[in-house]
């Protein structure tokens, strides 16, 4: 895809997101006032914050104008308000999203790169007990949703075993600092982390694997065993290095399904991020809410996506020198 | 350098190569050549132990069977020693390196050369080749095929390696480039000991100074290389030298009658064989070296059918033929040129017993013919100059083709009816009963003598003699006479003595020329030979008076 | 091609294991009420019960016994999974090959389309949607299919341009036949293997994301589903009755999600080159 083409593909991703965004509540019967902020905030509002709002949206002029009012106050950084935490749209997200990057981010980092690792090996050694193993191991544990691998783990671990701890992101009250701190951070995102990376980790495993079969009978894997180079430098040097890229343009998709994966692990583990939100979000029928985090979690699955476009030519020489 | 013995190597049940005998000796370069399909590149996968096959015999490395050492000692081995310069095909680099990196790797990994030195001494090396600096840190896609060659070239050299083997070297290249990579091969060469492997007698030519050929997955013939090319000894060499196109040879390109197949028991080569007895069908010929060549066949190479030894035939005063010596050997053609008056006829004649010599003696197959029994003429036959004086006005077209049969009362009735109209379809004729049972005189000039050879080869014969065929014919009607005859010798593997005054034609279809004047051959050799550089004067004024569209 | 490839998934391990796991499931689902003894819907008074001869795993908060929701659970299962698996491949059908057959503004505007919706998680669009309307099976089925079938008709759209390049298609054109037919008579028919491929990949897709869904409490929770057993399940895990009531609701969803890997594999390494560079899902 050129770079053209990628711009208008993201673009009207974007679009379509903001069309949901923006339509589906005014699509509601009823007072559209309810459907932007629930039943809880009409509660909460006295009728000049209702004129008000009903102004700032625009909500007594027509659909265009609604949408440009809309996209107005998106870019001022206006997500809404929550009625529910009293609190703008906007903080409340900000406060839980960096305990949902922490998983997140460890989860995919570590999900691909032990799916390649395994991968390689996997697809080095095609047939033997190992790989067989492997194979219908990882197969299998693909087959486990997160949430059921979540709740096997806190169950096995923090119910019988009594050895992880069963909420939370932090021990509450417990004001550590430092290390310490660091530490209990590290034992309460061990479970979640781990059940999303064992619930991911047959995506990279198997692609990476599928490659490397197809590498290692190409003529230039000949030429380097010729070359007398030690098998750690084969494996790695020469038939890993062209078996990841596949997996690098998966990534953004691999990130969109721990997307999904973490909401269920947080839930879980009444993790306080922003599934955790979201999911009581839904509960309370805080719309601002829930629309916010689709926006937020939309664009930033968009933005990953983008980079990994941008960045793969760098990484193939054939594609980088093909323009 | 490099000895091999009896090497077996199989995929499966598929063997491939079956029991090579080989030497290579230091600072010498042998080339293998085959066809594909014959083993070459199992060949150069076996030395290095890379083949995914299973492997039998001796592999003698500078005293060591490679097939005895550890994983790791081959590793070791590997580059350092022995190096291989892969077929130039797509994606023998890996695509994801530079190539200075990737002919720079080796010096880090074997002889642990920091990055810098090792990168360094690679462009050297890369520039030695003429590879121009700029495409130095290039990816391999981004090369054409040329600067790919040298890249690999200058990768399998960058630790010296005692022994090089080359697959197709120069095959994907044109021509130039060709040149100027032979050339740097040969510059850069270093004392190494290289393996050409290929299917090109030009590469063989240019770089190799001796030659090997491969067929059905055993060696057939060695020897230096431009004595094989220009006097192989093996039925199969010859042919392969008579299919190549090239500058040298004159006569028009022959294929090899039928396909490689294996397996074969005996020797591999008997089907499609010009010689073959009894003994090639169930006894593998070995390898029999002699003075500096070997070959591999029963009968020692290519034999000499037919020999005169100082025959002498004189009609009165005139010495028609006056102590004739000629040799043809299975499956060539010898022409004999000479100007009318020369004597060819009479030789022609006296050889087939139709004038008997007054002196001298004809051998056949080594043994001397003392009468001419019908045996002889089931091995010898002769096509005349006028078909319409040698073919009966009484006879059909298909009794004139029985008709030899019936002399000599081969097969039933039935059986040489059946024989004589797959000769007529042979020689590309109808063999519909219409024409079967055409009278010559219906019949034109091309025809005519097309029935003629028809009725020749009914036999079966060796070697069939054609006394100017196409004398009587269009040049149009005559040109596609003499390609029936060329193609008859590439699929029965017939001997021809073509007789003729026109040293142009004779160049076409012969292998050998000798030239004859008043009665005596005056020169002889090989037609690219005598027509390139004639040695004697008449020689000179014959080529000079030929035909020429100048 | 249809029928080497339905022969090679019978013949390869993985394959065979998976079909058999998918028998137990589907015969599960057909035969629920013969195989139980109750209605899972029917609640008692015996809640929270150990398993027993009378009730085989036992009985939930509201009484309703385990086992009869388990098997009841299978259908709901297997009726998202494959509704969504056809809808989707038709969906995916009808847009890939008329991208691909009529090309040009129309295949532009349809392949952004499918790349945007591609990279967007469908989970947080269905949440959104779900806060708003109460969704039921059918609406999530509806749902479901509208935001799955972008996948296949990428790989479709792919294939069905090589297959236009082809000689019998030339030769259709030159009878004088339109683009309806030349799609139905010869594209579909020759995309037999990938479509197989791509539905199942659907029907895995969609039993995971119900599944899911009934977790997060999105669906109707009349509804038995095994998502749903293991939402309320989860709120009961620190009595020690997960044992037979979270868990074999949680092994009977892996292991239908499992049988469905394993066939998909078997039938992916079937068209291995094709399905390379495409693999969605």
């Amino acid at each position: 895809m050129s770079n053209k083409y990628r711009l208008i593909t993201y673009a009207v991703a974007f679009v379509i997101i903001l069309a949901l965004n923006f339509v589906l509540p005014r699509m509601m019967p009823g007072d559209p006032l309810q459907a932007i902020y629930g039943d809880e905030a009409l509660i909460a509002m006295t009728p000049e914050l209702q004129a008000h709002l009903v102004e700032r949206f625009a909500l007594d002029k027509s659909l265009w104008q609604q949408f440009g009012a809309y996209i107005a106050a998106l870019f001022s950084g206006d997500l809404g308000y929550s009625y529910y935490y009293n609190a703008s749209v906007f903080s409340v997200i900000l406060g839980s999203l960096p305990w949902t990057l922490l998983i997140v981010g460890t989860s995919l980092v570590l999900s691909t790169l032990l799916g390649i690792i395994l991968g390689i090996e996997s697809g080095w050694r095609r047939g033997s007990r190992t790989d067989r193993t492997l194979l219908t191991g990882l197969m299998g544990l693909n087959g486990f949703p997160d949430f059921f691998l979540g709740l096997l783990l806190l169950i096995c671990f923090g119910i019988v075993l009594g050895v992880a701890p069963l909420s939370g992101a932090v021990t509450p009250y417990a004001g550590l600092g430092g290390f310490a701190l660091f530490l209990d951070v590290l034992r309460h995102m061990a479970l979640p982390v781990t059940a999303l990376t064992l619930a991911h980790l047959a995506g990279s495993y198997l692609l990476t694997r599928n490659t490397m079969i197809t590498v290692l009978r190409a003529p230039f894997m000949l030429t380097a065993r010729a070359k007398g180079l030690p098998e750690r430098s084969l494996k790695y040097h020469h038939a890993g290095r062209n078996s990841m890229l596949p997996v690098l343009t998966m990534t953004g998709i691999w990130l969109g399904r721990l997307v999904t994966g973490v909401l269920f692990v947080e839930l879980v583990f009444a993790y306080p991020g922003v599934g955790q939100l979201t999911y009581q979000a839904l509960l309370s029928r805080d719309y601002p809410v829930i629309q916010g985090v689709f926006l937020m979690v939309a664009v930033t699955v968009l933005l990953v996506n983008f980079i990994v476009d941008m960045l793969y030519p760098r990484l193939d020489p054939r594609v980088r020198h093909a323009y | 350098m490099l000895e091999i013995k009896n090497l077996r190597v199989s995929y499966g049940t598929d063997a491939v190569l079956t029991g090579v005998d080989l030497e290579i000796k230091a600072g010498e370069t042998l080339a293998i050549i085959g066809e594909s399909g014959a083993g070459k590149t199992t060949l150069g996968l076996s030395i290095m132990r890379l083949a995914e096959a299973s492997v039998t015999g001796e592999i003698c490395f500078k005293g060591k069977d490679l097939l005895r050492l550890s994983g790791d000692e081959m590793r070791a081995l590997r580059w350092d020693a022995i190096a291989m310069v892969f077929q130039n095909v797509n994606n023998v680099l890996n695509p994801v390196h530079n190539c200075l990196e990737q002919v720079a790797e080796p010096l880090v990994a074997h002889r642990h050369a920091g990055k810098k030195y090792a990168r360094e001494k690679a462009g050297e090396l890369l520039a030695r080749f003429g590879l121009p600096r700029q495409r130095f840190k290039a990816y391999p896609h981004q090369l054409s095929g040329g600067e790919q060659q040298r890249v690999l070239l200058a990768m399998s050299l960058v630790l010296d390696p005692d022994l090089l083997i080359m697959d197709e070297p120069l095959s994907s290249l044109d021509v130039t480039t060709r040149e100027e990579l032979g050339e740097l091969l040969k510059q850069n060469g270093g004392s190494n000991a290289r393996l050409v492997i290929s299917h090109d007698l030009d590469t063989a030519a240019r770089l190799a100074g001796r030659l090997a050929v491969l067929y059905g997955g055993r060696i057939v013939e060695t020897g230096p290389t431009v004595a094989v090319l220009e006097n192989p000894r093996h039925p199969y060499t010859r042919a392969l030298v008579r299919a190549y196109p090239n500058m040298t040879t004159v006569k028009d390109l022959q294929g090899i009658k039928g396909r490689m197949t294996r397996p074969v028991s005996g020797c591999a080569f008997h089907p499609r064989c010009t010689q073959a007895i009894t003994k090639c069908k169930t006894e593998i010929p070995p390898l029999v070296r002699h003075e500096g060549r070997a070959v591999a066949c029963h009968r020692g190479g290519i034999i000499t059918l037919l020999a005169t030894e100082n025959l002498a035939r004189s009609f009165g005063a005139i010495k028609a033929v006056d102590g004739v010596s000629l040799a043809i050997a299975a499956g060539e053609t010898l022409a004999l040129v000479g100007q009318s008056g020369s004597g060819k006829t009479t030789l022609a004649k006296t050889i087939m017993g139709l004038h008997q010599p007054q002196a001298g003696a004809v051998y056949l197959e080594g043994k001397k013919v003392t009468d001419r029994k019908k045996a002889f003429y089931r091995r010898v036959q002769m096509i005349f100059q006028n078909p319409g004086e040698s073919l009966s006005h009484r006879l059909s077209v298909l009794e004139l083709v029985t008709e030899p049969l019936d002399i000599q009362r081969i097969g039933t009735k039935a059986e040489r009816r059946e024989k004589a109209i797959r000769t007529i379809g042979e020689v590309e004729l109808s063999t519909e009963e219409r024409f079967l049972d055409t009278y010559p005189h219906h019949l034109s000039g091309g025809e005519l003598q097309r029935v003629a050879i028809a009725r020749a080869l009914a036999l079966d014969p060796d070697l069939l003699i054609a006394d100017e065929p196409t004398a009587f014919l269009d040049a149009s009607v005559g040109a596609k006479i003499l390609k029936l005859l060329l193609n008859l010798q590439e699929n029965r593997g017939l001997s021809l003595l073509y007789i003729t005054h026109d040293i142009a034609a004779a160049r076409k279809v012969s292998d050998r020329i000798a030239v004859m004047l008043a009665g005596k051959i005056v020169e002889s050799g090989p037609s690219a030979r005598v027509v390139a550089a004639p040695q004697q004067d008449y020689t000179r004024r014959l080529l000079a008076s030929a035909a020429s569209l100048h | 091609m249809h029928i080497s490839l339905k022969r090679e998934i019978k013949r390869s391990h993985f394959g065979q294991a998976g079909l058999a796991i998918l028998a137990l499931v589907v015969i599960a689902a057909i035969f629920a009420p013969l195989l139980s003894g109750y209605e899972p819907t029917a609640t008692s008074v015996n809640s929270l019960q150990a398993p027993s001869a009378a009730h085989w795993l036992g009985t939930n908060h509201v009484g309703q016994d385990i086992w009869s929701q388990l098997l009841y659970g299978a259908r709901t299962s297997l009726a998202v999974g494959f509704g969504v698996g056809i809808l989707s491949l038709i969906l995916s059908i009808i847009f890939g090959v008329s991208a691909a057959l009529i090309g040009g503004i129309y295949d532009q505007i349809i392949m952004r389309i499918v790349d945007a919706l591609i990279v967007i998680p469908m989970i947080i669009i269905v949440i959104l949607v779900a806060a708003y309307i109460r969704p039921d099976l059918p609406v999530i089925i509806l749902l479901l299919s509208a935001l799955s079938w972008q996948g296949g008709a990428r790989v479709i759209r792919a294939q069905a341009l090589s297959l236009k390049q082809s000689g019998h298609i030339a030769a259709a054109r030159g009878m004088g036949a339109g683009q309806v037919y030349v799609a139905l008579k010869h594209i579909v028919p020759d995309l037999g293997p990938i479509l197989l491929v791509e539905f199942i990949y659907g029907v895995r897709r969609a039993v995971f994301i119900q599944a899911g869904l009934a977790f997060l409490g999105i669906g109707d929770p009349m509804q038995v589903s095994w998502g749903t057993m293991m939402r309320d399940a989860m709120s009961y895990s620190y009595l020690n009755v997960w044992q037979w009531w979270l868990i074999p609701a949680g092994v009977a969803l892996s292991l239908t999600i499992i049988g469905l890997t394993f066939v998909s594999h078997a039938a992916e390494s079937v068209l291995d080159p094709r399905l390379r560079g495409e693999a969605v899902a």
